[in-house]
């Protein structure tokens, strides 16, 4: 199963969403033959600073057992908390991930193997491991090592992990004091800061190396309200592949409120009417919709193996002729954005479904070499425990023409979706599920009464299909960290005002 | 490497450095995977992890730090590090080590010495073979995501500065198979695995083969019911969602926090007297079972829901102290990177009495549930929503398959509906739960 994680009772931490959003028109500023370099006072141990000589002769050990292709991956990454609750800085904490990932291809077989010991030695016995997998008589050697030139989508000025805590805190106990001031129904306001700074390498044994910096922030407020016996929760976030100056007390100031105004807004939702209804999706919330329910569908590991509801789609119309969907890794300061994945491949915006025509699948080298592609840039990983495999960057559902407004009076008895939770699917079947975090019931055109514990129910191909209005509206708000195959990566996504004409609702009354 | 003495040597050098208090959390192994399909080797994994995390307290304020990086310099920047990082953290009275308890911890049988030694050709033809034995089993079976097989060994150490000095040692160990069912527009994917501490607990090679195709070709031609209102039966394997949901909702922080429904609820009646419910970490063999929790507390079994009282809230040491309650604190750890949190360790319901296929053949009009997605419960609310698939009951007879529905109610009001429960326990994985019914639920499905 693969999902956006739902964390249980920090559940409105881990959902992280990039504001604003308008998409990168212009094409990338390319830096040529220069790597995206960390900041000068950001300390990498110096034992991952593997030196050109060293790489080339993993990569050459790596193929000792004849394996057809051969790529390390070095990382080392630091990650930095800072949290509030309870009008107390909960705590601050600080994490090192370094270790080298090798891993070697072979037809379809993938040998793996890492190692956290840098030594060389360590390295050299991870990289015949890789290689077992291969058995073969013909010993290929891998190319000269070349640097790679790198694009710059992140948007980092100042990188967070120059900022001390004590800094961090105060958008913390700006966002705590504004988010408690904002209703006396208020019961608990939690705040939270994290910054991920990764350095990686990729070299490959047909000479690819490149390397990457990558920052990735996110402050969130989660609200919780409480009167009588009714309690409810709201929360909101900024977040993205953006560098601290993107971040003041103003900006705390703003997510306290709308966590607060989503917090109260929800205290009177009464229970959901189960039941098939259309449904008006906000933009900018819903996005995660459109990752689960369609985007799964469409890597390519599943396609492969035609596994996928979507295998042999390729060139038919799936879905309405208003529809299309992109995977756009090259969004600038997106939380899903990457100036290269972690196979070395430049993040590409990649158009999936065009006007209602599955045109393309999201690749990463594997694939794309068995199923004879091009890449896409979507070879993504954890981290060098884990190799790479087919995933999603910034997912989002392109705008269209209709006018938001006659969308919700198109209405007669349905709900409003203001924002989508978590949800998960299953790529056999495309059968998905979300909970809804804030919903509305619409009655004749006009958002009404609050509603609690909806569920959305259908499949990816059915949906596709049942999406009838779709307004101009794209925003990219929503992000978070998505699941598949035990692996975790951060993504975001987007959507304009929709409509789709007809899905199941669960809820708690018939 | 010695990891308990490494472990010594960076709380002496803690306390050393400023900290009032200070405990290490290591963890290091070993660990292979790999996966088949269509009976050739697609992926092999290995590797040699380890990483440790470090818990400060200074003027009774936290800090907490992680890594794998254990060079001789690095582990003394860290160290320094997370003394500053404590410094930034507001003082809380609660805030400090577990107490020291009297006893040792008991030898639960979690290490089989005999995995290692297993070789790789071997590994390759259980996971060939679970695959081969599940696409054969029947026609209807057309594809595969493939047969796999796992094993791993794994040291956990824990040292503080109040003297406790802990490790343990297990192993794990487990296959299976994924494979789908079925072609067009009408596809269904069914899997199955074994998991177990010894080698030789490992369930057969047929079994779990048959299972997994099972499982997918009795979900052909499913298809979602009417909106309305039934009695519903969970199947035992399909019911640790509920669960969770519930297990979520007794977090003592949150009761302290007023922020979840069950909030005045200790020792009261929240679910039918059929419902027990225990914490159970040290059945020996069992592949949740550990001697230890993430505090180093001595693991004990303890009753959470006694005859459908809700008898504790869950704790950690910090926030039972916090609470002001005694009780038997469990700290949860997500490996060596995350901070223990109170939770829970291996959950079992107890059995009932009734047969399965009774609670099944005494309804008229039904839903026997085999899939649940997503927890279900609002912890704030208790409002229980979920997607599920399963089987339609006409008659107290299996009718067809069932999927693309929703199940909605109320938390509380389902739990007291559980008007029987099976006596089909089977213990796996870190929640098991006998099938039980509710005499009533809202499914959500066409108009």
């Amino acid at each position: 199963m693969k999902s956006i994680f739902k964390p249980i009772s920090r559940r409105n931490f881990l959902k992280a969403g990039l504001k604003g959003g308008a998409i990168a028109a212009t094409l990338p500023v390319w830096r040529l033959f220069s790597f995206a370099e960390p900041p000068a006072d950001f300390y990498v141990n110096p034992a991952v600073n593997l030196s050109r000589e060293t790489l080339e002769m993993l990569l050459k050990a790596a193929l000792g057992h004849g394996g057809e292709f051969a790529e390390v991956y070095v990382e080392y990454t630091v990650t930095n908390r800072i949290s509030l609750e309870e009008d107390k800085i909960y705590g601050a904490g600080r994490g090192v991930d370094m270790g080298v990932g090798i891993r070697v291809l072979h037809g379809e077989k993938t040998g793996y193997a890492y190692s956290d010991d840098f030594s060389l030695d360590k390295l050299k016995q991870t990289a015949d491991v890789a290689g077992l997998i291969a058995a073969a008589k013909d010993i290929r050697q891998p190319v000269g090592l070349k640097p790679s030139s790198i694009p710059s989508y992140y948007m980092v000025k100042v990188s967070p992990d120059t900022i001390i805590p004590e800094d961090k805190a105060k958008l913390l106990w700006k966002a705590n004091s504004v988010g408690r001031a904002y209703d006396k129904r208020i019961n608990q306001v939690n705040v939270g800061f994290v910054d991920i700074n990764k350095k990686i390498t990729i070299a490959n044994s047909e000479g690819i190396w490149a390397e990457d910096f990558q920052t990735i922030t996110r402050l969130a407020v989660s609200i919780d309200a409480i009167e009588g016996e009714k309690r409810s929760s709201g929360y909101y976030y900024k977040d993205g592949t953006l560098g601290y100056e993107h971040y003041d007390p103003k900006l705390a100031e703003e997510l306290a409120r709308e966590a607060g105004r989503m917090a109260i807004a929800m205290l009177p939702a009464e229970d959901a009417p189960a039941g098939e209804y259309p449904i008006v999706m906000a933009k900018g919330h819903c996005g995660t919709f459109f990752h689960e329910a369609i985007g799964h569908s469409l890597e390519s590991d599943g396609i492969r193996k035609k596994t996928s509801c979507f295998w042999d789609k390729k060139g038919e119309m799936i879905a309405s002729e208003i529809t299309s969907l992109a995977d756009d890794g090259t969004v600038k300061g997106a939380r899903g954005s990457v100036n290269v994945d972690d196979e070395g491949t430049p993040g590409q915006n990649t158009i999936l479904i065009e006007n209602g025509k599955c045109v393309n699948f999201l690749y990463d080298r594997l694939n794309a070499k068995l199923m004879k592609a091009n890449l896409t840039g979507n070879g993504r990983r954890q981290s060098y425990q884990h190799y790479p495999i087919p995933r999603m960057t910034n997912t989002y559902l392109l705008a269209g023409k209709d006018d938001p407004e006659e969308i919700l009076k198109s209405v007669k008895k349905g709900m409003y979706i203001a924002r989508i939770g978590g949800g998960n699917v299953s790529w056999v079947t495309g059968r998905f599920v979300f909970d809804v975090s804030e919903g509305y019931m619409i009655e004749n055109g006009k958002i009404t009464k609050p509603l609690k514990g909806i569920q959305l129910m259908g499949s990816g191909p059915e949906v596709l299909k049942n999406i009838v209005m779709v307004g101009p509206d794209l925003e990219i708000k929503g992000g978070g960290t998505c699941g598949k195959d035990g692996q975790a990566k951060p993504v975001s996504d987007g959507n304009p005002t929709l409509k789709v004409s007809k899905i199941t609702i669960g809820g708690a009354r018939v | 490497m010695n990891t308990k003495e490494l472990a010594e040597k960076i709380v002496t050098k803690g306390l050393k450095s400023g900290a009032d208090e200070a405990e290490v959390y290591l963890e290091s192994g070993r660990e292979f995977e790999l996966s088949v399909r269509n009976g050739d080797v697609e992926t092999v994994k290995q590797a040699s992890p380890k990483g440790l995390g470090l818990r400060i307290f200074k003027d009774k304020k936290l800090g907490f730090t992680y890594t794998s990086d254990f060079s001789d310099q690095a582990l003394e920047e860290f160290i320094k590090k997370t003394i500053q990082l404590a410094q930034v953290a507001d003082p809380k009275p609660w805030n400090g080590l577990a107490d020291l308890e009297n006893g040792e911890a008991k030898d639960l049988e979690l290490f089989d010495p005999s995995i290692a030694e297993i070789p790789n050709e071997k590994k390759i033809e259980i996971a060939r073979e679970t695959e081969r034995i599940a696409l054969s089993s029947d026609k209807r079976i057309t594809k595969t995501e493939g047969g796999f097989f796992g094993d791993s060994e794994t040291e956990v150490v824990i040292v503080n500065s109040k003297g406790l000095s802990l490790s343990n040692k297990s192993t794990g160990i487990s296959f299976g198979v994924y494979v789908i069912a079925g072609e067009g527009d009408d596809m269904q994917g069914g899997g199955w695995s074994s998991s177990k501490r010894y080698a030789k607990d490992l369930d057969a090679v047929e079994n779990v083969a048959k299972i997994a195709a099972e499982r997918a070709v009795r979900m052909l031609g499913a298809r979602p019911v009417e909106t309305q209102k039934a009695p519903v039966v969970f199947d035992r394997y399909a019911a640790g969602a509920f669960w969770y949901g519930i297990l979520f909702a007794i977090d003592g922080d949150s009761v302290y926090k007023k922020t979840t429904f069950l909030t005045d609820y200790l020792d009261k009646p929240i679910a039918s007297e059929l419902v027990t419910l225990v914490d159970d970490p040290t059945i020996p063999r069992h592949v949740s079972s550990q001697p230890f929790d993430g505090e180093g507390t001595l693991t004990r079994k303890n009753v959470l829901i006694d005859k459908g009282v809700l008898k504790v809230f869950l704790y950690d040491s910090l926030t039972a102290r916090k609470a002001g309650v005694k009780v038997n604190t469990i700290a949860r750890r997500y490996g060596y990177k995350s901070a223990p949190s109170a939770g829970f360790l291996n959950i079992i319901v107890q059995n009932g009495d009734a047969d399965r296929q009774k609670l099944i053949s005494g309804i008229k009009n039904g839903f026997y549930i085999t899939g649940l997605r997503g927890i279900g419960t609002d912890t704030p609310t208790g409002t229980y929503s979920c997607g599920a698939s399963g089987f339609w009951i006409k008659d107290g007879e299996i009718a067809f398959p069932v999927d693309g529905v929703t199940l909605g109610g109320n938390a509380l009001d389902l739990l007291k509906n559980i008007e029987a429960a099976a006596n089909d326990l089977d213990l796996r994985g870190m929640l098991s739960t006998p099938s039980f019914k509710i005499s009533e639920m809202t499914i959500g499905g066409k108009r």
